[in-house]
């Protein structure tokens, strides 16, 4: 176990045995308070994996919760077991919280959050309407071993548990790996082999589910639900709450929340009085202050307190080198050889003479025209310069090698044709870039990044990573195993656990390409590499690109302003202007033409005045 | 007597810095350009100087005040101006809502109405079209706009971020034009940040920028020959 | 069928004062703010409250209540932009959104706290009389909210094209960096568009509270979401548009509403809703910049 997860194992612990202990010291009543808090509890949890893993604003969740509640009661007052309805309440959960999330899939940010407002309330009519879904009469009744409230109180922490185990098995897999790429580098997650859409509504649907589940075990306790208080929209606007004062991706943190704001008011309320009002009523205001100030500061939540306690005990004082360590040769050509052996299909690893070829590739957005009719060869093992002045098209290429761009006519990758593949998909197919602006996820450590960019090799369905079901365990082995080559070849390995945006900007590019080339892919598309560093690393980046091609035997592509760099590393030069191409050549040659000249440097020549 | 003086400016993004160090300097009626290739720091410079982003180290003194990290809302309180990058229109507002705009400091309504006279009579296109919304113009003509709209307010120094981009050759010689007369005729100091050689043609003075810092100067008839550097820096390749 | 339609019209003309407190601040910060309505509700139970239990010797009149919390509205929207707003700006806008969230959350939790959870009484200040219109019955508070909503609407539209101040407000909606390049002080604009959206929140609801028969926390907030409905609709960043969705949602709920069920009625603006951020996110008025 490495040093960094001692606090948080720790603290489960703790929070484990206190939870295991709680009845000794509470009443019956009090631990029912406890009870209902931690099914608002287990909801929120549900909604962190939305709102702080994928981004995800829903103010639907009181929705979910009572649809969960009312799926459970429509099975368990038929005379159902309760597991059942359990069941039934997280598959109702998690189908209508899908449908909810389907929206997301043509629109972001603001008006996602819209559509979930006008879902909740929308919803939280329908039950006043449907007197059929309340009740038919019976009560759900609870089990003779469920009556004792202690007894029903271990049923709710063993339910806790086993959210807290699936939204653990999330953070391990890939189907909850890809959703902070989704949070924070939507629009190119494609280039790592992600489709945001399925990615999106996993998303919903596990943050349905586990809201489905609050909502069952709410209504095995209640055992009948007489008004819908519990889910109008304030109780979204309080799980929203609860989930920022507890801090996103923080599973302790979110319940301890809850039980402030649910069980808190009810356990002090009867026995003290804050400005002459009983604590009950004074509370929640006092809690929604500390929500405000928790927004506009900015602190990480309690979760985030907890994390800092736990750092500050276990801070050594040693900081990690930032910058990538130096490599051994004979190691390298190993690790290399390693990395290239990937589970391609040989008809997409065949050795064609021309890897890339592009004809009359045009892209277009709304009325600009950013590449016209681009003819572009790129053979295998050459490093190919891609240079120009400013909105030339260069990274438009790449978008739309990538699929990012809306993109005509053809380029075809060996043999097949790219354009006709999904973004998603072109990854596993050997294609793999960097962005100008690094685009990994900079709030995740190092070797997240790296696991993010073989997501295409993680080609389990989500769900059976979720119950680490059939190969899914054996692949994230894999895929750990090649990080760690990965890391290893690039001098990373010392920076594994470090989050990648506290890291020098030098060194995060580095992390980049190390990212891309743990994927595996036979045709590497470098954007800009150089930007950001400082010359010495510039310099070391082109004996970089050298090392890429005759260790990994990788063909490159590389955008570059500093066309210096591009005249020591490449093969092959092409130079774009306004979307069209103007010239291409051995660097040498490109240079020397006048038209080139003209396009860095404007047309027409100042007479040179004699010295 | 110098207007502005920037000493040893450290900016950037985040982590990533960009200015390590630049220092240049724009004396009163002159016209000062600052080249460098793409990712050199143009922008980030004037960004800094302006105070949209705040610098790490070094200073801007303006008119002998420190400046550095001041508001770039009082920036025209001392009679400088800023032509953003891609002109900075205000789309949706017309072009004498722009104008008006550019003036909007200024306190004498009589000046104002002779500053737009001013305006509409070195650029009858836009008198023609001043009710049109701006974000209608073609891009000569925001470039037009830009210009006239900075002048509104009777500045002492412009400071204009690539003056040419988006626009043809021969409306960049144009917008090149403009610029030096109204630095002639009006007496206005002006920064020319640009990527494109032929701003040296109407430059008293040259500064490149490279990777963030200052690399060559020039004045006077010296400045005509850095177009050598200038594709030294730009393609590695010497003249 | 008529007369629904002008009922619908006033209550869509309170939305539409609420849908334009959402836009004025949209519009300028790009924060969603969904405070709007208990800012106004808050403001309401401080102004009657005052009203039934005096203070310091005076006990104002219904009216008089109603314009103390119009005023009373504005200072609580200075007072939020300037302690919880202002420390945000530079943050992404989803930020903001929770925060005003949390704005709402904490003045609806603390009206809970401070008037409990009965419903609070709420006379309409501009008396009782009332008004016979295509067979339907309009009140006063709906006659003045149709009154008011006009006033405001052109008040607006003549500030914003006629006026120095105005002119910058929507130099700042188009391009915040360049009207400070222009000498605009932009924090000013916010504060404008804080407690304008202040006082709108206030008057709505002043008149719309005695329409409903009382004052409740959170009842000015599910107000707001038809207002924020006929936003969307209308467009985020018109102010027009926020006008005319409003109206439209208000006639929506008023003939639907009291012809079918308020169910029923909720189901066809949340429809609306959808098919509007689906099909064209702008909404009908606005600009393509609203979709930031």
């Amino acid at each position: 176990m490495r040093r960094r997860e001692l606090p948080s194992r720790l603290g489960l612990l703790l929070a484990l045995v206190a939870a295991l202990v709680a009845p000794l010291f509470l009443g019956v009543a009090q631990t029912s308070y406890v009870t209902t808090a931690l099914t608002l509890g287990i909801v929120a949890l549900g909604l962190d994996v939305l709102v702080g893993t994928t981004g995800q604003l829903s103010l639907a969740h009181a929705a979910l919760y009572g649809v969960g509640c009312y799926a459970a009661l429509g099975v368990g007052t038929r005379g159902l077991v309760w597991p059942l309805a359990f069941l039934t309440a997280v598959v109702a959960g998690a189908a209508v919280a899908v449908v909810v999330g389907l929206p997301s899939l043509r629109i972001r940010g603001l008006q996602v959050a819209i559509a979930t407002l006008a879902f909740q309330v929308f919803a939280q009519q329908i039950p006043s309407k449907w007197a059929g879904v309340k009740s038919v009469g019976q009560p759900f009744e609870r089990p003779s071993y469920l009556v004792d409230e202690t007894h029903f109180y271990y049923l709710t922490i063993g339910c806790v548990a086993l959210v807290m185990a699936v939204l653990a098995a999330l953070r391990r897999t890939r189907g909850g790996r890809v959703l902070l790429a989704v949070r924070d580098v939507e629009a190119r997650a494609a280039a790592f082999g992600i489709a945001t859409g399925p990615a999106k509504l996993f998303a919903y649907g596990v943050s349905g589910g586990i809201a489905g589940l609050g909502g069952a075990v709410f209504a095995l306790q209640q055992t009948g639900v007489n008004d819908t208080t519990p889910f109008i929209l304030r109780n979204s606007l309080l799980l929203i709450a609860i989930v920022v004062v507890g801090g996103a991706r923080s599973p302790l943190g979110i319940l301890v929340a809850a039980l402030l704001v649910q069980a808190l008011p009810p356990i002090l309320g009867s026995d003290f009085d804050i400005l002459g009002k009983p604590a009950e009523q004074v509370l929640p205001a006092t809690l929604a202050l500390l929500l405000l100030v928790s927004v506009v500061q900015q602190p990480r939540g309690i979760g985030g307190v907890l994390r800092d306690l736990g750092a500050k005990l276990t801070d050594t004082g040693e900081r990690p080198s930032p910058r990538p360590a130096p490599t051994d040769a004979v190691a390298s050509a190993a690790r290399a050889r390693d990395l290239r052996d990937v589970p391609r299909p040989l008809k997409h690893r065949l050795p064609t003479p021309s890897l890339l070829v592009a004809k009359a590739v045009s892209v277009r957005y709304g009325g600009v025209q950013a590449l016209v009719d681009l003819d572009l060869e790129v053979r295998r093992s050459e490093i190919v310069g891609l240079i120009g002045a400013n909105g030339a098209g260069k990274s438009t290429f790449f978008n739309a090698v990538s699929g990012l761009a809306p993109t005509t006519g053809s380029i075809r990758y060996r043999d097949s044709e790219l354009l006709a593949l999904p973004a998603a998909s072109r990854s596993a197919r050997g294609v793999a870039r960097t962005f100008q602006d690094m685009g990994l996820v900079r709030s995740d450590t190092v070797r997240e990044n790296v696991l993010l960019a073989q997501t295409w090799i993680a080609a389990y369905p989500a769900v059976a990573g979720l119950l680490a079901l059939g190969g899914s365990v054996g692949t994230e082995r894999e895929l750990r195993r090649r990080a760690d080559e990965a890391l290893e070849l690039f001098g990373l390995t010392h920076l594994a656990e470090e989050r990648l945006g506290d890291l020098p900007y030098g060194t995060m590019r580095i992390v980049e390409i190390a990212a891309a080339v743990a994927s595996g892919p036979d045709l590497l598309l470098l954007d800009e590499a150089s930007a950001g560093l400082t010359p010495d690393e510039a310099h070391a980046l082109g004996d970089r690109f050298q090392a890429l091609r005759d260790e990994l035997g990788l063909t490159l592509v590389v955008i570059e302003h500093h066309v210096p760099l591009i005249a020591r590393t490449c093969d092959y030069c092409y130079c774009l202007e306004s979307g069209a191409l103007i010239a291409q050549g051995t660097p040498a040659e490109v240079v020397a033409q006048p038209r080139v000249v003209e396009s860095f440097l404007g047309r027409g020549t100042l007479e040179e005045v004699p010295a | 007597m110098t207007l502005l003086a920037v000493d040893g400016l450290c900016s950037g993004y985040g982590s990533l810095q960009v200015l390590f160090g630049v220092s240049l300097s724009v004396g009163e009626g002159e016209v000062v350009a600052l080249m460098g290739s793409n990712g050199a720091g143009k922008t980030t410079t004037l960004r800094t100087v302006t105070g949209l982003l705040r610098a790490t180290a070094g200073s801007v003194i303006l008119d002998g005040h420190h400046v550095t990290g001041t508001a770039p809302e009082r920036l025209v309180d001392h009679g400088v101006v800023m032509v953003p990058e891609g002109r900075g229109m205000l789309r949706e507002l017309t072009v004498s809502e722009n104008l008006a705009l550019g003036a909007y400091t200024v306190r004498d309504k009589a000046q104002v109405a002779a500053a737009l006279d001013r305006a509409y009579t070195t650029f009858p296109i836009l008198f023609e079209r001043k009710e049109q919304k701006a974000g209608t113009l073609s891009g000569g003509q925001q470039q037009m706009l830009a210009l006239g709209r900075a002048l509104m307010a009777s500045p002492r120094l412009m400071l204009v971020d690539e003056a040419s981009m988006g626009l043809s050759p021969v409306m960049t010689e144009r917008a090149f034009s403009l610029i030096a007369e109204v630095n002639r005729t009006l007496g206005v100091a002006v920064l020319l940040v640009e990527q494109n050689v032929l701003a040296l043609d109407l430059a008293h003075r040259a500064y490149v920028l490279e990777k963030g810092q200052v690399v060559a100067s020039a004045e006077g008839a010296d400045v005509r020959t850095m177009q050598g550097q200038l594709r030294e820096a730009y393609l590695g390749v010497s003249a | 069928m008529l007369g629904e339609v002008v009922v619908g019209l006033a209550i869509g003309s309170a939305y539409s004062m609420l849908a334009v407190a959402v836009v004025l601040v949209y519009s300028s910060t790009r924060v969603l703010s969904l405070a709007a309505g208990e800012i106004g509700a808050f403001a309401l139970y401080a102004g009657l409250h005052w009203h039934e239990d005096g203070l310091l010797g005076w006990h104002p009149t219904v009216l008089e209540a109603g314009l103390i919390a119009v005023l009373l509205g504005g200072a609580l929207g200075l007072l939020v932009e300037r302690v919880v707003m202002r420390p945000l700006v530079g943050r992404p806008p989803l930020d903001g959104l929770v925060a005003t969230l949390a704005v709402a959350l904490f003045l609806a939790l603390l009206e809970l706290a401070l008037y409990g959870i009965d419903p609070f009484a709420a006379p309409s200040p501009v008396g009782d009389g009332s008004f016979d219109v295509f067979g339907s019955t309009l009140t006063a508070p709906e006659i003045t909210l149709l009154l008011l909503a006009a006033g405001v609407a052109g008040g607006l539209w003549l500030f914003l094209t006629r006026t120095r101040f105005g002119l910058a407000t929507r130099a700042t909606t188009s391009d915040p960096t360049v009207a400070r390049l222009l000498g605009v002080k932009v924090n000013r604009v916010y504060v404008f568009a804080w407690g304008t959206a202040g006082l709108l929140a206030g008057a709505a609801a002043a008149l719309l509270a005695p329409i409903q028969g009382s004052l409740t926390p959170f009842s000015l907030t599910t107000a707001l979401l038809s207002a924020l409905a006929g936003a969307v609709i209308g467009g985020l960043d018109s102010l027009g548009g926020a006008i005319v969705g409003s109206l439209l949602v208000g006639v929506v709920n008023g003939v639907v509403g009291s012809r079918v069920d308020p169910t029923t009625s909720a189901g066809v603006v949340f429809a609306g809703v959808l098919a509007v951020l689906l099909l064209r996110p702008q909404g009908l008025l606005g600009s393509t910049r609203a979709t930031a």
